[in-house]
């Protein structure tokens, strides 16, 4: 609980998050429309309308205007843009980065002199307090393969939390070929630098995850993925589960580092790999718990700290049965 | 690994090597240079992690490159000369085409971007031959091509790599991307002499495996990968803090340091032949690389670094690794200066 009043009341150095620049060019907005859900506004409209839309809190029920399902887009507002206007402006925002980028590098990692970088012992990385904030995730379910899953995210009450709703159906589609279904994921986005250059979060100085959320009693999926170069690893992914409890009050989950488990294409492996954090490309949430009907989980902050108490390097152990490749 | 499968890989690392600094036919050279890259990926990859084996398939992916673009070049050569031997190169395409192949393979800029990613991936044993020994070969090759090498090509990705090789390691919390960076920044020191004296590049590549050496062995007596961790070594090994400092600032190219060696010899070498600018620009951006040495130096030997309580009381135990040469390196490494006229002389 005291972690927490820290982190809250910043006594760790928050780290500044870039603004990708999705949020800042409607240009930007318009192409991601076709698969990321997680805007408040319309894809398409103007910034202008962007804050009229900006409304008190609703229920879980009903759909608002601000919400966008996948797939969906709205067919009354029309693009106001100017296609030069936006281009130059994306190039002069690139361009700007950039320059952030060097000057950035000189004072230190992540903009931050080093000695304050490694004497950090906590950092909240994800915090849910504004509709920027919303525009770092992706929210995806099995629609995408045509099941019948709905996952929307918007910002919770008083703009303190957001909430991540919606009903899951393991009904698989009729497409012949797919047996199951019944899954909706938040994923974080890659963060970029300028050109959209791929970037990853360094938490070598950290070994525990740290996650204030309130479910409704259903268990997720934690996953992380490493940046990686190689097409061969996009499907890698180290997972460990967290058990919502329900209820009015605030749950404080911390799964330490050294308890993910690897996964290539869904499927665990028996070769388990240690989770490496000097190079996190990005966390996500799946709720894939074959129980139909609807869901809800709120969360207020995702935060990394290092748990003195926590010696441990890797939880699982590999043996030579199941791998003899692994102890030639 | 089996001890059998360890001897062959390394008894053919070793032999590749060889077979590239002796032979006098390229076909030959090449065909060592290309032993040397299949030896060493089975050595990256002995804990077949996932990042290993991206450090793997980066690495072959780069020398693999270089490799096809070296014998492009040979074939070039063999077009314009007519014969196999390795010697001064005939045709400047094949010159600059070899230069850039060579390059690749030693990690300088503008190609050095798989260096700090491959040394990352790799335990730290490893990234010590990556970082040493893979570099003999390609430098026993640009020292027989040096009279025909392009003069203004290898002085731009020189003093870029010694650039490069500063400004990208000022950030690092990563030891390994540290040593990497390093590695560049050597390299250009070293290929900026070639075309004036390469002697003096053999005296800087001597002096940088010893220095390198000793760095990867003091790091991998407590398998310090991180600067944290490293902070922490007056905890476990009081001894290891003096010397990782005194290594550390050699490497930066201090007086009275062995590492002030190459560095003073190669500046003065190149005020010899008039160029005043170059060797100015060099020393200057040398000091970013320094400027990284001291704060590891700082964190880690001069400074209690702030930690948690429980980091305080370590237990000392006796140490159980091996520590092959280390004494003998650390003291090549910080106090040879003496013996430079003896350096001079011989080579």
């Amino acid at each position: 609980m005291a972690l927490v009043h820290k982190l809250l009341n910043g006594t760790y150095i928050l780290r500044k998050c870039p603004k990708p620049g999705v949020a800042s060019c409607p240009f930007l907005s318009t192409r991601f429309a076709d698969y990321c859900s997680s805007s408040l506004e319309k894809p398409v409209a103007a910034p202008g309308k962007a804050s009229s839309q900006r409304k008190t809190e609703g229920n879980l029920e009903g759909h608002h205007q601000r919400e966008v399902a996948l797939d969906i887009t709205s067919p009354e507002d029309k693009p106001e843009v100017s296609f030069d206007k936006a281009i130059k402006e994306e190039i002069k925002d690139h361009f700007r980065r950039l320059k952030d980028d060097i000057v950035n590098h000189w004072i230190g990692p992540e903009g931050r002199p080093l000695h304050e970088v490694l004497m950090e012992q906590a950092k909240v990385v994800w915090q849910f307090r504004g509709k920027e904030d919303l525009d770092k995730w992706i929210v995806t379910s099995d629609k995408t393969i045509g099941g019948r899953s709905e996952v929307f995210l918007k910002m919770g009450r008083s703009n303190q939390s957001a909430l991540l709703y919606g009903t899951l159906s393991s009904e698989a589609p009729q497409d012949g070929e797919s047996g199951r279904s019944g899954y909706c994921a938040m994923i974080s986005k890659i963060p970029t630098g300028p050109f959209e250059r791929k970037r990853f979060y360094d938490w070598s100085q950290f070994n525990t995850l740290y996650l204030r959320v309130r479910g409704d009693g259903r268990p997720w999926m934690v996953n992380i993925r490493e940046d990686t170069d190689v097409i061969q690893r996009k499907d890698q992914m180290y997972s460990y589960f967290m058990f919502t409890r329900g209820g009015p009050y605030w749950q404080e989950v911390k799964i330490p580092f050294s308890k993910f488990f690897f996964s290539n294409r869904g499927r665990i492996r028996d070769a388990q790999y240690q989770l490496l954090l000097d190079k996190i490309s990005s966390i996500g949430f799946t709720l894939a718990d074959k129980v139909d009907g609807p869901f809800f989980l709120e969360i207020d902050f995702i935060g990394v700290f290092t748990d003195p108490a926590h010696t441990e390097e890797f939880a699982y152990e590999n043996s030579p049965e199941l791998n003899p490749r692994l102890f030639k | 690994m089996n001890p059998f499968i360890s001897i062959m890989l390394l008894s053919t690392l070793v032999l590749s090597t060889m077979i590239v600094t002796i032979s006098s036919h390229w076909l030959f050279a090449w065909i060592g240079l290309e032993m040397n890259m299949m030896a060493i990926i089975p050595i990256m990859m002995k804990k077949p992690t996932p990042r290993a084996t991206e450090a793997s398939t980066k690495y072959f992916l780069t020398q693999a490159t270089a490799s096809a673009l070296l014998m492009l070049a040979i074939i070039i050569n063999l077009m314009y000369s007519s014969q196999w031997t390795i010697m001064k190169l005939f045709n400047p395409t094949a010159s600059i085409l070899m230069t850039m192949a060579l390059a690749i393979k030693l990690g300088l800029a503008p190609f050095h971007f798989w260096v700090p990613e491959v040394t990352q991936g790799i335990p730290l044993t490893t990234g010590l031959i990556l970082l040493t020994w893979q570099k003999l070969a390609p430098i026993s090759i640009l020292y027989q091509i040096s009279p025909s090498i392009n003069l203004h090509l290898m002085i731009t990705m020189s003093f870029l790599s010694i650039l490069i090789g500063g400004w990208g390691g000022l950030n690092q919390t990563q030891l390994r991307k540290i040593m990497a960076y390093s590695s560049i920044a050597h390299m250009g020191w070293m290929t900026t002499i070639l075309l004036y004296n390469p002697s003096l590049t053999m005296l800087n590549l001597l002096i940088y495996i010893i220095m390198t050496f000793t760095m990867f062995t003091l790091l991998a007596q407590n398998s310090t990968t991180t600067t944290l961790l490293l902070s922490q070594t007056w905890n476990t090994m009081p001894i290891m803090t003096t010397f990782t400092m005194l290594t550390l600032l050699s490497m930066g190219g201090l007086p009275p340091l062995t590492g002030f060696m190459p560095k003073w010899m190669i500046i003065q070498e190149l005020t010899k032949n008039e160029s005043l600018l170059l060797p100015t620009l060099m020393a200057i951006t040398a000091l970013l690389n320094l400027y990284f040495y001291m704060r590891l130096a700082y964190s880690t030997a001069l400074t209690l670094f702030p930690s948690t309580n429980n980091m305080k009381m370590k237990w000392q135990f006796y140490p159980t690794k091996q520590m092959t040469l280390l004494p003998t390196a650390i003291v090549l490494s910080t106090m040879l200066l003496p013996l430079t006229p003896m350096f001079f002389i011989l080579l």
